[in-house]
């Protein structure tokens, strides 16, 4: 590993896993402590009991009716970017562990031909949505209402979406030595493939974890933690 | 131009009333801008002001000014700003102008409720001297009026004798009294200023055999509007003290929005007490009366078709959206519905203290749109709110928009529909 992706796609990966952990923490521990207004939402109508609450809890955090209501196509690609980001974790957990059921259902082939597809529409579903939400912050009156934050955002993870794209679907994936180098990580010893220090998409590589790095060091202070406070807010509907 | 004292006062403020629900609401917008049709203002107006998520923004522009990491190291990326005076107009514009109906949480995918950003903006300026004054001098004369009770209580007592004989002469009953400052009485009924929640209620009161009496205090908030926690709280608190001294068992609040919304919902917090009495709406009560056979309405005796306007605060933000509704169809030959209803309702226009501030009156005429859209679709002869704001407000879109239509108050209704053993008025 040359010293550039030493730094990059080595110390940085831990230092942004660390940032991204302890900041969310920090973040959820910063709500709890700020006391709580003893004031009643009264929001009509509510829930009639803790089990119907939580099911309109999971349904409105989960499947976001009010976006379906008022705007159909945010809510189509609202749905599909946050179902694709479902897919994409599991597709990288499984540079980690293999999804042995799976594996063992489909085979060796199968197995890579199904991650071939999935991963490539997930990549380009990111794509198309993420292009979407840039686009459409252009139109008034979304345009007034983002701040420069909002496309820096829309921009960084364009920049990791295309990176992992073209790491995906340029050509034949090298799943092996992407599996050394996860592996290389969780030994604390960051180590590129031979077939990838010799790639051309060594730097493709870089790009996409440093940009994957600058993602997980800013959620933590963004507004990417609705994935996190957004149950809150709709908890606190119902109170 | 405004100080940096004051600009540390306003900063002091939003530290202060800074709590768990305004930090969520703070972080987790992500201005989608899916609010943008929740409001009535920003819908008639497009001013992007209006947009819900613009008028938090404001505050949380100053929030992370101040209390940011990356307010401090990368201002201008998250825009964060002091409280300028172009922040502060606009703060005002955006926090003053809003009703308060809470349309827009229904909207957004996080739940976020705006009006925790707009009274906390209505504070700030208060804090620094930039409030709404009329707003400010009504709540002041409330609170007046509370500390010197005993001056104007002759006054009130007998500016009530006209209303009295004439409740006298409708129920039949010389006998007959509005009572005043009547101790162990079952409900304390606080009305509003005038006399045209008193002489109904007196009615249903009477015909309903029921124990009650009436306060001196009226029950609009004006410090609730101007954003001063410490004046609404004092203004309440009037009749809160004189329900405990007259060891009533409820507080009956007239018909008016608001003034429910501070008594059941917002009142115990600020006072950091457990009330010893029940809250009610009176439109509760009222519908109370009905379902137990304690007054008698005549079935389809209002022959004209009638709508229900649902004020924001008493559905959206009260529960009440059968209650009102039974006792309309209980009287209506011809009910017909407004859509969206319920808790989609369209706000009149005229909540949040907009309706005593003149300089908002061509913002509520236009914003009041989507309501006259609405009852115009229904083709209704008669509209029945139980809101003080949002009769006055749609009487107003009544006249601008020749829409023809008699708005009636609840109570109203409900003693046009009883038979009474009295003379009918003139």
């Amino acid at each position: 590993m040359d010293w550039f992706s030493f730094i990059v796609a080595g110390i940085m990966v831990y230092v942004a896993v660390a940032v991204f952990l302890i900041g969310s923490i920090y973040r959820v521990i910063q709500w709890r402590r700020a006391p709580k207004s003893t004031v009643k939402q009264g929001m009509f109508p509510r829930a009639e009991n803790p089990f119907k609450r939580t099911l309109k809890l999971g349904k409105d955090s989960l499947l976001f009716p009010q976006v379906l209501d008022t705007d159909r196509w945010m809510w189509f690609f609202v749905i599909g970017m946050h179902l694709a980001g479902i897919g994409l974790f599991f597709g990288h957990l499984r540079l980690l562990f293999e999804i042995t059921p799976l594996y063992n259902a489909l085979g060796a082939g199968g197995m890579e031909t199904l991650a071939s597809w999935v991963g490539g529409a997930i990549g380009i579903s990111l794509f198309i949505a993420f292009t979407y939400f840039l686009l459409r912050r252009f139109k008034s009156p979304y345009r007034e209402l983002s701040v420069p934050e909002d496309y820096l955002l829309l921009l960084l993870i364009l920049l990791l979406v295309l990176l992992g794209d073209h790491l995906r679907l340029t050509h034949p994936f090298d799943l092996a030595s992407y599996r050394d180098y996860m592996s290389s990580l969780l030994h604390f010893k960051p180590a590129f493939s031979t077939a990838i220090t010799f790639s051309a998409d060594k730097w493709v590589l870089d790009a996409h974890v440093l940009t994957a790095n600058m993602l997980l060091i800013y959620f933590p202070f963004s507004k990417l933690v609705h994935a996190m406070g957004g149950f809150a807010g709709n908890l606190l509907r119902s109170e | 131009m405004v100080t940096r004292e004051e600009q540390d006062l306003a900063v002091k403020i939003l530290d202060e009333k800074t709590n768990r629900q305004l930090l969520y609401y703070l972080d987790i917008c992500t201005r989608c801008g899916i609010c943008k049709d929740a409001c009535h203002q920003y819908v008639a107006t497009g001013d992007v002001l209006y947009l819900p998520a613009s008028r938090a923004q404001l505050i949380r522009k100053v929030f992370r000014k101040y209390f940011t990491i990356q307010g401090k190291l990368i201002p201008s990326v998250v825009e964060a700003t002091a409280p300028n005076d172009k922040l502060l107009e606009d703060l005002y514009r955006a926090s003053y102008a809003c009703t308060s109906c809470r349309r827009c949480m229904y909207y957004c995918p996080f739940s976020i409720d705006t009006t925790w950003f707009t009274s906390i903006g209505r504070a700030m300026l208060v804090a620094i001297g930039r409030g709404a004054t009329i707003l400010g001098e009504l709540a002041d004369a409330a609170i007046m009026k509370g500390e010197n009770i005993d001056m104007f209580r002759d006054i009130l007592i007998e500016g009530l004798k006209d209303t009295e004989d004439e409740f006298k002469a409708r129920v039949g009953d010389p006998a007959a009294t509005i009572p005043i400052g009547k101790k162990g009485a079952h409900s304390l009924y606080v009305a509003l200023a005038g006399t045209h929640t008193i002489l109904p209620m007196a009615i249903i009161f009477h015909q309903a055999k029921a124990d009650w009496s009436l306060s001196l205090f009226e029950a609009a908030n004006y410090g609730y509007f101007y954003g001063d926690t410490a004046r609404a709280k004092k203004i309440a608190q009037r009749f809160v003290d004189e329900a405990k001294a007259l060891g009533v068992q409820e507080l009956i609040i007239s018909e008016c929005g608001h003034a429910y919304r501070v008594m059941e919902f917002l009142y115990e917090a600020w006072a950091k007490e457990k009330l010893p009495f029940k809250i009610r709406a009176v439109v509760d009560v009222m519908h109370d009366y009905i379902k137990e056979g304690r007054i008698k309405l005549k079935p389809g005796s209002l022959l004209e078709p009638v709508t229900y306007h649902d004020p924001c605060q008493v559905g959206r933000n009260g529960g009440f959206y059968e209650e009102p509704r039974n006792i309309v169809k209980a009287v209506a030959a011809d009910y017909r519905e407004m859509t969206p209803n319920r808790e989609k309702q369209w706000c009149c226009g005229g909540g949040g203290g907009l309706v005593a501030e003149s300089e908002f009156d061509t913002l509520r005429q236009v914003s009041g749109q989507k309501k006259v859209e609405q009852i115009r679709k229904t083709g209704a002869k008669v509209l029945v709110t139980p809101c003080e704001n949002c009769r006055l407000q749609i009487e107003m879109l009544n006249e601008k928009n020749n829409l023809g239509i008699r708005i009636s108050s609840m109570m109203d209704l409900v003693v046009e529909s009883m038979d009474l053993p009295g003379a009918k008025p003139a």
